[in-house]
């Protein structure tokens, strides 16, 4: 049926009005309701963020519960943030994190939600300026010549002979000074 | 200075402004779900404090304040201009906003993120907006330690913001479209895509005067320049549909269509009074009718502009005091008559 005042959409809500005694029916649809009546399906600006958070934690639900069944056989386990003491229940049920820890303490189960609701799991964008790496890091340790062992290993893997012989002379070079210089 | 939608941009006609907002978060303080109101005092002073170094930036002036402790005009006014989102507008808690004399660039402060730098700017014109908002990151990121992860990217409260922390949007313009009823078909296609399309206040907000946003719905695994490429095919892809549209609208009913813009800016001129939804209609009839040349003006006059001035929390702004309906109705009208400019004929 559609709705009596647009003509356009379903009708889905009956509105009675009586008026000094006069009784008035029409068959009315969501959007005609909110504007003729004082009727509001959902607030326009605000409402709609929680019906996000419910969609998101329905999906993640969903998900940890079918993943977790397969898996285990079992139904949700229960970790929880050591930092802000956030529960992975309460995460799921808000679709919310509650510290840039529980990134950390989900960590397990993290990588097959975000490929669920992103579509992929790891960040290939911007790196903040300055920020070091765990590759960094391990780099910070090395020698020089440890460092192009590392290359050389790249250039073989590449089958790019040339540059590994010019590598592994460089190497060689270095390693024969290092134990004349001991 | 101008502001964004005071200037001449590219695409006017069906773009009205580019946007991107990055979402970021303090390492030391809980996010939002779990922030108490004295950490958020902190918080909100401790972000505050950067503003000096983004003066910086060449040109540009910023100023900071606390949301929490404005009227409820200047914030409705704010969400209506675009400068801050209905959440911030409607916490309880300490709340805080960094803002460029150009409206151009705003910071939220302990919204559903500790920060949300958003960059805006007139027409189609992702690029410069992403230039605007990630130079702000870098000089933010210099001051606060941005929880950051290899593997996640920038963290965020909502698991659908993870990665870039980057939703880019354009606000376009589509009569002919939605006239014709194909904007639910759009949205299904470009759905394809990973791209949404959604009202002009964003999540579930009605369109007003075929006013709608189109943004990137993923924000990980692609880096930012990919979101920004895709989003520009996309959006190019809708311009043409609705020039097209547009076009062969006319051809089947310029008289009608005509009719229908002078008469539109004939209500605008001389309504005595008039509601924001009214309003905004008939708006978007006119700007439709001179971006189509069917009507032409005296002077330059900004239709969008005129379109944020009409709305109830801009109004009683710039009345500088709180109406009821019916006085609102008829301070918009005056409003709309003194803006409006006189039309030339040229028949």
């Amino acid at each position: 049926m559609l709705c009596d005042r647009c003509q356009k959409r379903d009708a889905k809500i009956l509105y009675t009005e009586i008026i000094n005694g006069s009784k008035k029916e029409q068959h009315l649809c969501e959007e005609c309701a909110a504007d003729y009546t004082s009727f509001q399906m959902e607030k326009p600006l605000l409402n709609s963020e929680l019906t996000l958070g419910d969609l998101l934690s329905t999906l993640l639900d969903n998900y940890y519960t079918t993943s977790q069944t397969k898996e285990t056989g079992t139904n949700k386990t229960d970790i929880e943030c050591e930092k802000c003491g956030t529960s992975y229940e309460e995460f799921l049920q808000k679709g919310r994190f509650g510290c840039s820890n529980c990134y950390r303490s989900f960590n397990s189960q993290l990588g097959k939600t975000l490929k669920g609701i992103q579509g992929a799991e790891v960040h290939t964008g911007k790196r903040p300026k300055g920020y070091a790496t765990k590759m960094d890091r391990i780099l910070k340790d090395f020698t020089e010549a440890e460092k192009l062992s590392l290359k050389l290993q790249e250039a073989i893997e590449k089958e790019e002979f040339e540059e590994a012989a010019r590598l592994r002379d460089i190497i060689k070079q270095m390693k024969k000074e290092e134990t004349n210089n001991a | 200075m101008l502001k964004w939608y005071e200037e001449n941009a590219a695409d006017s006609d069906v773009v009205i402004s580019s946007r991107v907002r990055l979402a970021r978060n303090l390492e030391k303080y809980p996010f939002s779900p779990k922030i108490e109101e004295e950490q958020a005092i902190t918080l909100v002073n401790e972000v505050k404090e950067i503003t000096p170094a983004l003066s910086q930036i060449e040109g540009r002036r910023f100023y900071a304040c606390n949301i929490s402790t404005l009227s409820e005009i200047d914030k409705t006014a704010m969400v209506e201009r675009h400068i801050v989102s209905p959440l911030l507008a409607e916490k309880k808690q300490t709340t805080g906003l960094i803002l460029s004399e150009d409206e151009t660039i705003s910071i939220m402060i302990n919204e559903e993120d500790h920060l949300r730098i958003q960059a805006i700017v007139g027409g189609m014109n992702l690029e410069q907006a992403f230039k605007e908002a990630d130079q702000v990151d870098d000089i933010a990121y210099d001051k606060l330690h941005f929880a950051y992860d290899e593997k996640y990217g920038y963290l965020t409260a909502c698991p659908t913001n993870a990665g870039t922390g980057m939703r880019a949007s354009c606000m376009v313009f589509l009569p002919a479209l939605s006239a014709a009823r194909m904007i639910q078909k759009l949205i299904e296609e470009v759905g394809k895509y990973g791209v949404t399309i959604r009202g002009i206040y964003g999540e579930g907000t009605k369109s007003l005067g075929s006013i709608y946003q189109i943004s990137n719905q993923k924000t990980l695994g692609n880096s930012e320049r990919e979101i920004i490429d895709n989003l520009n095919r996309i959006v190019s892809q809708v311009i043409k549909q609705e020039r097209k549209r547009r076009e062969y609208m006319l051809s089947v009913n310029t008289d009608e269509i005509e009719d229908q813009v002078f008469r539109s800016y004939g209500v605008l001129k001389y309504a005595r009074q008039i509601s924001s939804e009214d309003a905004m209609a008939l708006l978007s009839q006119l700007k439709f009718g001179a971006d189509c040349g069917l009507i032409h003006f005296n002077r330059e006059f900004n239709i969008h502009k005129l379109m944020m001035g009409v709305q109830p929390g801009s109004l009683q702004w710039t009345l500088g005091k709180n109406v009821g309906s019916a006085t609102r109705d008829q301070s918009r009208a005056e409003y709309i008559r003194k803006e409006l400019p006189t039309i030339i004929q040229d028949k």
